[in-house]
């Protein structure tokens, strides 16, 4: 059996990453509670993204329903992806992390080789017939799952410099540099970010983490100098009240929506700065959420995307391997960092980047990159509360390898087990193990 | 992660831990931000996101159309679109220099092609990057499809963003000078100026309040909330008493007639007699109001209201028919004249023909200043001021238009003195305004009622509700039925053969009427001008079934000076084209022995009369001078004659003179003794006797 031979390798892994799925996941549902909050998010977006953009809808396209119809059929496929993906056992998309990863990384070089297709001055995306798709959207998940597995394939090894640290940097600054080219510098924070975050969680040494965060503050710098549109944009932002009919117009307009809210807002499909700002249903849908629906409704807002984050780090804290935890949390990092940067640029905190509210935001690929996220974590969330699985699983060759502890120990059987009280003991249980 | 060594999945947790409390920092920092903005700034925000679309109101609804009263429109608002851009649209989402310059380059080339701009200024224009520009305004039809299709995404792969066409109100006056100076015209910012635009102004422009909050950031209206709404804001649609076929007819002649005279102005006025309707309502020198940048401020002034004068003789109607009504003239009882000289007071007063005893009939007929003041004194000063005033002088008519004069009867509101009452009796010293005198004779025509003049005959809004409806008005009973058929007959005789006004008898018709010739008093020496008269006629026809009522007043003639000889043709041309519009026939009533003699065939009247019928029905006869003629007259020998005696012999001849130069006659065409129509003109050129 194959994991008799990574055993071999890397004996402090008990469940390998290419471990066959395992038996009676089937018969664990998903986190209720996080699929709730994903349905009701995705659902959300698609009523924003109306009030948001029926009047765009009908003065370009004479159908006030133009953006509607379209978002919908996305949330129809998100939701299909979403529920499809979290049937998965995660472990299964172990063996696609690379054809993905290099496949994604593929596409972005095809943006801006010239392949891509112009839209709004950026090649931010490819047309595969009738489907635009925007690479950079897959690029956050891409980098997220390879990290995860690569980490976890490394292991302790993950402090080292030269195997633990550099590859994965080298592989995300490609990945960032691609998206600087559309130009895409949203995306290449967030990229960043990810990446930071992941290194940090496994382990990496604190002092190469802030050096590379210096030298990626560096590099920003130079990037937003290097580019006079950017560092004019930098400027407006910071005096916006000069600029509030140029370079400012966007944000200044997104916070005079906020504030137009007021604290209950002015009722859903009541807000009228869609009529003075721009894209308001795609990365400034936050801004007529404040107006709408006021301060109460940014508070709601940000408690459910909290409550996203809140299980999908339990999914991490309870997944199975280390694989499924750094995919979990990596996962949850994406959606929180995007709807905390997206917010924050909505509200004037950091100036404008071009990132989209997860879930919300008007956008196929955005939408459906993020529902095939949420699919996976679902699944992680699928398998992880319950210790008595990996008993099961891992239960057959245990005795091969470690006969003489596992004889001793009387595992109740499955179905009696309450999951929640029973995972930290089975923790213990486990280090007992290896002890 | 129980497959971790515990020590390390402590760590990773203790991590994991310490990351989420930087997205709860985070978070928590976001959500403070929020409230700053919403619940502490919020009511700031709000009224300055308010400030911002209220500011953004630019664009007034459609004002409303003005028809004459067979529904032609008189003035139009027509959307023309324009095209604005905002750059900063346009390559929004553009990143770099080269890239915005690259693709305001190529909008700059499909604009310019699409509506035959210069490209290099187009785009010069648009690298200004600046939200608001006007690239061309007032575009044709295809010009805005073509934006249209430009920035369509549906039938454009690559669309122009940043475009906008919006409709300018743009005001047009499809008949050009005609009604000008009545109309008024709009200014650019949507504000009536002078006449009906501006004195209905609040009817015609709509309503602007209730659109705020509705138009996006480049100033369009993109709320209209179905087309109700919009037609809930549009101004109110008038509908005119003018007619105008006459008005076409009066404008003509009132602009052959100050060229001819070399008038300094002139006014008209036609009105239905028996509802106080304006047919037609003229002053010269008009303007085109689609153009009034290029007028003079005195040429779009309302002279028929504005403009007061003396009016002279036509205010002996008045008198008369006063002193009538009060009982003190019998109708047949003969006044001494005193052979044309009479000595009030200090003043002497003098007429022009010479008479010992005039019926009140004759009085009229050759305007006898000393008789109209003697039966003023037997009336005395109140009677005969609350006379005039029971007419309708010193009051305004109540037109809508701006500026009518009063008019002055007393001139500093105390009662006039005997040599004034005699004055004011041939109309001096007093002052009136065409209209009023066109209204006050109305009454003696219509039978003593004396009206409002209407002019707006409906007003209707945008969805066909009737506003107002002209409904006549009367103000008044000034004199009996009675009364005022007597002065209708004595006025038929002005008109007749050794009356002052033959020039203005229609043929086939008996027409009622009084010349006046009054010499304006010099505002430099306080006297009389020797040189400077208005000459008017006001009358009615026909006389015993009145259906139209014309004052012409003709303010100070160079050539010529005698209302009967200058303003009666005026009456005669405008009178025979109206009834010809209005498909009146001469009625059964027997020509008059003098109308009979006058023409060369009755049965050639009658045919001619009979014959334009079918020229009525077109909006304006093709003619100016040329009504066609019963009877050819022979062209008069002006030879070597002054331009005034020359335009008077002429005139005489009933023909209507053209004059080149100034001096001595030298020549003219047709040649002397050449049998023309009567009306045609002849072309007399002067020269100054060397």
């Amino acid at each position: 059996m194959r994991i008799a031979n990574i055993k071999l390798h890397k004996p402090q892994i008990l469940a390998p990453l290419d471990a066959q799925p395992t038996r009676n996941a089937e018969m664990t549902g998903v986190d209720p509670v996080l699929a709730a909050v994903l349905v009701g998010l995705i659902g959300f977006g698609v009523v924003m993204v109306y009030s948001a953009s029926a009047v765009q809808a009908t003065t370009q396209y004479h159908d006030a329903q133009y953006f509607l119809k379209k978002q919908a059929s996305y949330a129809v496929v998100s939701l299909i992806a979403l529920f499809a993906i979290s049937r998965i056992d995660y472990h299964r998309l172990y063996k696609l992390t690379y054809p993905f990863l290099v496949g994604v990384g593929g596409l972005l070089l095809a943006c801006i080789v010239g392949l891509g297709h112009r839209g709004g001055g950026a090649t931010r995306w490819i047309s595969l017939g009738p489907v635009h798709i925007q690479p950079a959207e897959m690029a956050k998940l891409a980098l997220v799952s390879w990290l995860a597995y690569s980490l976890a394939k490394k292991a302790e090894k993950v402090k080292t410099f030269t195997v633990g640290f550099l590859p994965h940097l080298l592989v995300a600054g490609v990945f960032m540099l691609l998206c600087m080219k559309q130009p895409d510098f949203g995306s290449a924070v967030v990229l960043l970010l990810l990446t930071f975050t992941m290194l940090f969680v496994a382990g990496a040494k604190v002092g190469y983490i802030l050096g590379a965060s210096l030298l990626g503050a560096v590099f920003a710098v130079f990037a937003v100098m290097s580019k006079s549109y950017r560092y004019a944009r930098y400027l407006a932002w910071l005096n916006m009240d000069e600029h509030r009919q140029d370079l400012a117009y966007q944000p200044f307009q997104s916070v005079m929506s906020f504030g137009a809210g007021g604290a209950w807002g002015t009722g859903l499909g009541r807000g009228l700065q869609t009529l003075y700002l721009p894209e308001a249903h795609n990365d400034f849908i936050a801004a007529i959420i404040g107006e709408e629906l006021g301060f109460v409704g940014v508070l709601c807002l940000s408690a459910t995307f909290l409550l996203l984050v809140v299980r999908g780090v339990r999914t991490a804290l309870r997944a199975p391997d280390d694989y499924g935890s750094y995919l979990a949390f990596g996962i949850s990092t994406m959606f929180g960092v995007q709807a905390l940067l997206n917010i924050a640029v909505a509200l004037a905190i950091l100036p404008t980047k071009g990132l989209t509210l997860p879930f919300i935001s008007f956008g196929g690929s955005s939408l459906i990159m993020n529902a095939t996220a949420a699919g996976v974590l679902l699944s992680i969330s699928r398998q992880g509360p319950v210790d008595a699985r990996m008993e099961t699983a891992v239960t057959p060759p245990a005795p091969r390898v470690e006969p003489t502890e596992k004889k001793g120990e009387k595992a109740p059987a499955p179905s009696d087990l309450d999951p929640d009280a029973f995972g930290e003991p089975a923790l213990d249980d486990a280090s007992s193990e290896l002890a | 992660m129980r497959n971790l060594d515990p020590e390390r999945a402590k760590w990773i947790r203790v991590r994991i831990g310490i990351l989420s409390g930087i997205m709860a920092l985070g978070l928590g920092g976001l959500v403070s931000g929020a409230y700053r903005v919403q619940v502490e700034d919020g009511a700031q925000w709000k009224e300055t996101a308010e400030n911002q679309r209220m500011r953004r109101l630019h664009v007034e609804p459609k004002r409303g159309t003005i028809h004459d009263r067979n529904g032609s429109p008189l003035a139009v608002t027509v959307e023309v679109p324009s095209l604005s851009v905002d750059v900063a649209e346009m390559i929004r989402g553009v990143e770099g220099q080269e890239a915005q310059a690259s693709v305001l380059k190529d909008a700059s080339i499909r604009l310019a092609t699409a509506l035959t701009l210069d490209l290099n200024e187009t785009y010069a224009k648009l690298l200004t990057k600046k939200r608001f520009i006007w690239l061309k305004r007032r575009i044709s039809g295809d010009e805005a499809q073509a934006i249209r299709d430009m920035s369509d995404p549906k039938k454009n792969p690559h669309p122009v963003r940043g475009l906008n066409l919006e409709g300018e109100g743009h005001r047009y006056y499809p008949s050009r000078e005609l009604l000008g100076p009545v109309l008024g015209f709009v200014a650019p910012d949507g504000l009536g100026k002078d006449g009906l635009e501006l004195y209905l102004d609040e009817e015609l422009k709509g309503r602007i309040q209730d659109v705020r909050g509705l138009r996006d950031r480049t100033g369009r209206l993109i709320f209209s909330e179905g087309k109700t709404d919009s037609d809930a804001l549009a101004g109110h649609d008038v509908t005119l008493t003018i007619d105008g076929g006459i008005q076409h007819v009066v404008e003509q002649e009132l602009d052959a007639a100050q060229r001819t005279y070399e008038t300094k102005g002139a006014s008209l006025v036609v009105v239905d007699p028996n509802t106080g309707e304006i047919l037609a309502l003229a002053s010269t020198p008009g303007y085109n109001p689609n153009d009034y940048g290029a007028s003079e401020v005195d040429a779009r002034r309302d002279r028929v209201v504005t403009d007061r004068f003396e009016p002279g003789s036509v205010m002996k109607v008045f008198t008369l028919a006063t002193a009538l009504s009060a009982g003190v003239l019998k109708p047949t009882e003969p006044i001494f004249c005193e052979h044309g000289t009479f000595q009030l007071g200090n003043v002497t007063i003098h007429d022009t023909h010479l008479n010992d005893w005039l019926t009140p009939t004759q009085v009229l007929a050759k305007s006898s200043n000393i008789g109209a003041l003697k039966i003023a004194l037997r009336l005395g000063e109140p009677q005969l001021y609350a006379g005039f005033r029971k007419f309708g002088f010193g009051e305004t008519t109540g037109l809508p238009l701006p500026g009518e004069a009063t008019g002055v009867l007393r001139p500093k509101g105390r009662p006039w003195f005997e040599v004034e009452t005699a004055n004011a009796s041939f109309g001096q010293g007093i002052s009136v305004t065409t209209v009023q005198l066109a209204m006050a004779l109305s009454a003696i025509a219509n039978g003593g009622r004396l009206y409002e003049p209407i002019l707006v005959k409906k007003m209707q809004d945008a969805r066909g509700n009737i506003i107002r409806d002209g409904v006549p008005k009367a103000r008044r009973d000034v004199i009996s039925a009675q009364v005022a058929h007597t002065i209708t007959e004595m006025l038929t005789a002005v008109v007749e053969d050794g009356g002052t006004g033959v020039e203005a008898a229609v043929p086939g018709f008996r027409v009622a009427g009084k010349t006046a010739t009054a010499q304006k008093a010099d505002p430099a020496t306080g006297k009389y001008s020797e040189d400077k008269y208005t000459a008017s006629f006001i009358g009615f026809v026909p006389a015993d079934k009145p259906r139209l009522v014309i004052a012409v007043v003709l303010d100070e003639p160079m050539i010529g000076r005698y209302g009967g000889d200058l303003a009666g043709p005026v009456f005669r041309r405008v009178a025979e084209a109206s009834l010809r519009y209005l498909g009146v026939t001469p009625n059964s009533t027997a020509p008059r022995l003098s109308q009979v003699t006058r023409e060369n065939d009755p049965a050639d009247a009658t045919l001619a009369l009979l014959k334009p019928q079918a020229v009525a029905a077109m909006p304006a006869p093709p003619s100016v001078f040329g009504p066609p003629a019963a009877n050819a007259v022979k062209v008069p020998d002006a030879a070597g004659l002054a331009a005034r005696d020359a335009v008077r012999q002429v005139t005489a001849a009933g023909l209507v003179p053209e004059i080149d130069g100034t001096g001595r006659l030298v020549r003219q065409w047709p040649l002397p003794g050449t049998r023309v129509p009567k009306g045609s003109a002849v072309r007399l050129v002067f020269e100054p006797a060397s």
